[in-house]
């Protein structure tokens, strides 16, 4: 036996066969980095539209290298689990795969389709009651009554009022828009007035005011037609959310899900 | 973390861009690394053809419009603390009109919706708090995260906060940067900004705070904001640079990489000194280039807000009756004094013709607009409803000084002892503008046709030339724009015609009439800046005084027990064509309008009658709300 172990070609294979199986362990387990040619002149690129200069031989050496030490880190963070338990990972990648359901490309809307989605939601395509009217500014409520007066004695309107800061028309405007401009109440004091005649006056933040009313516009559904290009883009969103909510949904299927009791 | 979110976004521009068939847009996108260009998708957005579309109340002489660009919500770190849980969607909704719930409990809504507005959190630690208080994430476990998820009353929010602080100015600051989080909470910014934008109605724009300070903890913060829906990867925050002139060397290349955005520094007030210096960051004098990159990226200042006006000081001001308004005398976030040279708009200006006329260039030729500054995702509210912008720290009388303590403080000071009773209830922007969109909009800042309230929604036009029309003259505005030039802008001196100025305001018609209208003027003697504020019209037929440049006293009252104010005196519009009687177009000179409101109750005066107490005795009881234009500059022709 002594003998035998005495043999220095024995310790020879021995050795070699030792250092073989240690060099093919390490060498199958190592994992590699292949940095491509594309990869280097992507890099090359970044360099030269943020400098506005042609990355060097050296100074594109040094940004592969970085790139390396980066990637080893990360794929080193990776065998580690970092990237496990973490919430901030966790809601990158879920947003990530949303961005990925979303951008699911969906079939363009037939135009029968795309008026049932209108129809099924009026209420976003309703306007408000509105107001069009003609007015007379006047710092003195008295002025305001001489106006009237004389208007109605015929003389022709624009020759009365100041000149102010607000508009002598006013056009398709809702009540929350001109009580913001003229002064809560204004509108509620245009319920009182007729249309087509010079009337008043009523009272602003500003002062007094003539009205000649044309028109109260009711609440009113924007017909498909005029509305289509909105619909579609509504409709888009709806389609991108759904898509995401399909995409859950799909997935869920696929789990066995349990939850413990409380 | 960082680089592992870039080669993230890297795949996510990849899959984007296969919907993509623009090659502008892809060589755009290709170049994100370097310029952290983000393109986020938005089904919402309008396309291009829609947005060239002039919408109904598109106007050739523009409209005003109203908004708030100074908004901080839960991504911010101190809002975060102070109680805040508002997302910037909710904000943006507060802004078209919804409501939001204040951490106390009540209940936060805009009589009259905004028509444009910015949330702009801060960007250092963009969202880290808020994730220090989620038990799951890795940085709940820094020391520094401590408690940071049962944050109790006022006091314990206001130590934390100094704790923070603290942290944050010291050198281990690094240590809970983690810019992982703050790209989450930036997409997410953008994305709600995009989304809520509608052309037409409402512009919400992009935007975040750059919260610097100086050497010495001088106040240098400056929002930027964005002209369109692209925006960089992550926002140039002080962990980048400190030194504001690197700010604008990233604008310039954003700018150049098609991302146009501009910067308004604020709370120049707290900045002992710091905001309008004489000199660069390492303290060289300042030359053109210095100039024309401050101008190029910074058209506006934010002249008014909750932490005080930054218009002018009583120290730099004396002869200005109307210059003690709403002083905040403290640096920003202490209560060491700041230092009124080098903190105050008029003195900027003045600072900058002198400039001009000395070097040829300057600096401070800037518009201004006002903005809350809310920590509460909202506004600052009025002074009737005042919700200060602290959240749990100053959300009723009692913490914010204006009604005293159930038991006084030892020493017998019946007050809290608080920095929150030198703030107040103000800043809104104006602007004139086409149409209610992002780009019309973004250009009136460009244009600096803007201006600065204290809250009501006064309008103010502004216009100089030498064939303005006469003020009853048809196509008075058309004639204005063609025959002048409007707020903002230059005109060069001319010793041969008569120049004229035209300033007109119109009153809030839910707030307050008016009482005076004023030009301030300031201009080159003898190589000395000069300054004087002229009335020039006066409510309730009153005349200028020839040698006082004052209007009478209209003899508005305010009652207060219960805040009412005369019903009888006070202007609905102040109008006046104006003659500068010692105008000489040999000099380098600028013009402002500023308009005064009859006064009114203060934020504090209502607190304390609500409380049933008298309003203490060392703060003003009411307040002339107001406005100021951006200048007009008159350049001599050499």
């Amino acid at each position: 036996m002594q003998s035998i172990l005495k043999q220095p070609l024995l310790w020879f294979f021995v050795i070699g066969s030792l250092l073989f199986a240690v060099d093919s362990f390490f060498s199958e387990n190592r994992n590699e980095i292949y940095v491509s040619a594309a990869l280097q002149d992507r890099l090359g690129l970044l360099w030269e539209t943020q400098t506005g200069l042609t990355a060097s031989t050296e100074e594109l050496d040094s940004l592969v290298n970085n790139w390396i030490q980066e990637e080893v880190l990360y794929q080193e963070a990776l065998r580690l689990g970092l990237d496990q338990e973490d919430s901030i990972i966790r809601r990158r990648l879920v947003q990530k795969l949303n961005f990925i359901a979303e951008s699911d490309p969906q079939p363009e809307p037939e135009e029968a389709g795309l008026e049932f989605f209108y129809q099924s939601s009026l209420g976003n395509y309703t306007l408000p009651t509105r107001y069009s009217f003609r007015q007379l500014y006047f710092t003195q409520r008295s002025e305001a009554l001489t106006a009237l007066e004389q208007i109605a004695g015929g003389q022709p309107a624009n020759e009365f009022g100041e000149t102010s800061m607000l508009s002598s028309n006013y056009a398709y405007r809702s009540a929350l828009d001109l009580n913001a401009t003229l002064g809560s109440g204004f509108v509620e004091q245009l319920q009182d007035i007729e249309t087509s005649r010079w009337q008043g006056p009523i009272e602003s933040g500003f002062g007094s005011h003539l009205i000649f009313l044309t028109n109260i516009h009711p609440q009113e559904v924007t017909p498909f037609s005029a509305i289509q290009e909105q619909v579609l883009l509504d409709y888009r969103q709806y389609q991108q959310e759904n898509a995401r909510q399909l995409y859950l949904d799909n997935l869920l299927n696929e789990y066995e899900i349990m939850v413990e009791a409380r | 973390m960082l680089k592992f979110f870039k080669l993230e976004m890297l795949s996510i521009f990849l899959i984007l861009l296969v919907a993509c068939s623009d090659v502008e847009d892809l060589e755009l996108a290709m170049s994100d690394e370097v310029l952290e260009i983000n393109v986020i998708p938005d089904a919402t957005m309008p396309s291009s053809s829609a947005a060239m579309t002039e919408s109904a109340e598109y106007n050739s002489e523009r409209n005003a419009y109203f908004g708030d660009l100074h908004v901080h919500t839960m991504y911010s770190f101190d809002a975060f603390i102070f109680g805040t849980t508002s997302s910037p969607s909710d904000a943006y909704t507060f802004a078209k009109g919804g409501a939001i719930t204040h951490p106390a409990g009540f209940e936060m809504k805009l009589d009259i919706p905004l028509d444009f507005y910015g949330v702009s959190d801060h960007a250092f630690y963009l969202g880290v708090l808020r994730e220090m208080a989620n038990p799951n994430s890795e940085i709940s476990r820094h020391e520094i995260a401590a408690g940071m998820a049962s944050l109790g009353d006022a006091n314990d929010r206001g130590r934390k906060f100094a704790e923070v602080l603290g942290f944050l100015r010291s050198s281990r600051a690094q240590e809970i940067n983690d810019p992982a989080i703050g790209k989450t909470a930036w997409d997410d910014i953008v994305a709600t900004a995009n989304r809520h934008n509608d052309p037409g109605n409402f512009t919400a724009f992009i935007a975040y705070e750059y919260t610097t300070t100086a050497t010495d903890g001088g106040n240098l913060h400056r929002n930027v904001i964005f002209r369109g829906n692209v925006a960089p990867e992550l926002p140039f925050s002080r962990i980048d640079s400190t030194n504001p002139e690197d700010l604008w060397n990233w604008m310039d290349q954003i700018r150049s990489a098609g991302i146009e955005s501009l910067a308004i520094p604020h709370n120049s007030n707290g900045s002992n000194g710091n905001m309008f210096m004489l000199t660069d960051w390492l303290g060289n004098p300042l030359d053109g280039a210095y100039a024309e990159q401050r101008m190029r990226n910074e058209p506006l200042v934010e002249i008014t807000q909750v932490k005080g006006t930054s218009d002018t000081h009583p120290a730099l001001s004396p002869n200005d009756e109307w210059a003690d308004f709403e002083i905040m005398p403290f640096q920003v976030a202490s209560t060491r004094p700041s230092q009124p040279e080098g903190s105050y708009v008029r003195e900027a200006y003045l600072n900058g013709i002198k400039m001009q006329e000395e070097l040829g260039l300057n600096p401070y030729k800037f518009g201004v607009i006002g903005s809350s500054d809310t920590h509460n995702a909202t506004y600052a509210g009025d002074e009737d409803d005042y919700w200060s912008k602290v959240g749990l720290r100053d959300s009723d009388g009692v913490k914010r000084g204006s009604v005293p303590l159930p038991d006084p403080r030892a020493g017998g000071d019946p007050y809290a002892d608080t920095y929150f009773n030198t703030w107040g209830a103000s800043g809104l922007a104006g602007v004139w503008a086409e149409e209610n969109t992002r780009e019309s909009i973004y250009d009136s800042f460009r244009r600096k046709e803007t201006f600065g309230t204290t809250g009501p929604r006064m309008k103010v036009r502004f216009f100089a030339g030498y064939d303005l029309p006469s003020l009853e003259e048809e196509d008075f505005l058309g004639k204005s724009y063609a025959g002048g030039v409007a707020m903002g802008s230059d005109l060069l001196g001319d010793v041969n015609q008569q120049l004229s100025f035209i300033a007109w305001v119109a009153r809030d018609a839910n707030s307050a009439p008016l009482q005076r209208l004023q030009i301030v003027k300031g201009w080159m003697e003898n190589g000395e800046p000069q300054e004087i504020v002229y009335d020039v019209a006066c409510s309730d037929g009153g005349v200028v005084d020839p040698n006082s440049h004052r209007c009478p006293d209209n003899g508005a009252q305010v009652n207060l027990t219960d805040c009412r104010i005369s019903s009888d005196v006070g202007a609905a519009e102040l109008k006046t064509m104006w003659q500068d009687p010692d105008y000489d177009p040999s000099e380098n000179a600028f013009y402002y309008v500023r308009a005064l409101e009859n006064p009114t109750c203060r934020w504090s005066t209502w607190d304390a009658i609500r409380a049933g107490v008298e309003p203490r005795s060392d703060m003003a009881a009411t307040i002339q709300e107001r406005v100021w234009s951006s200048p007009i500059w008159i350049t001599p022709i050499q």
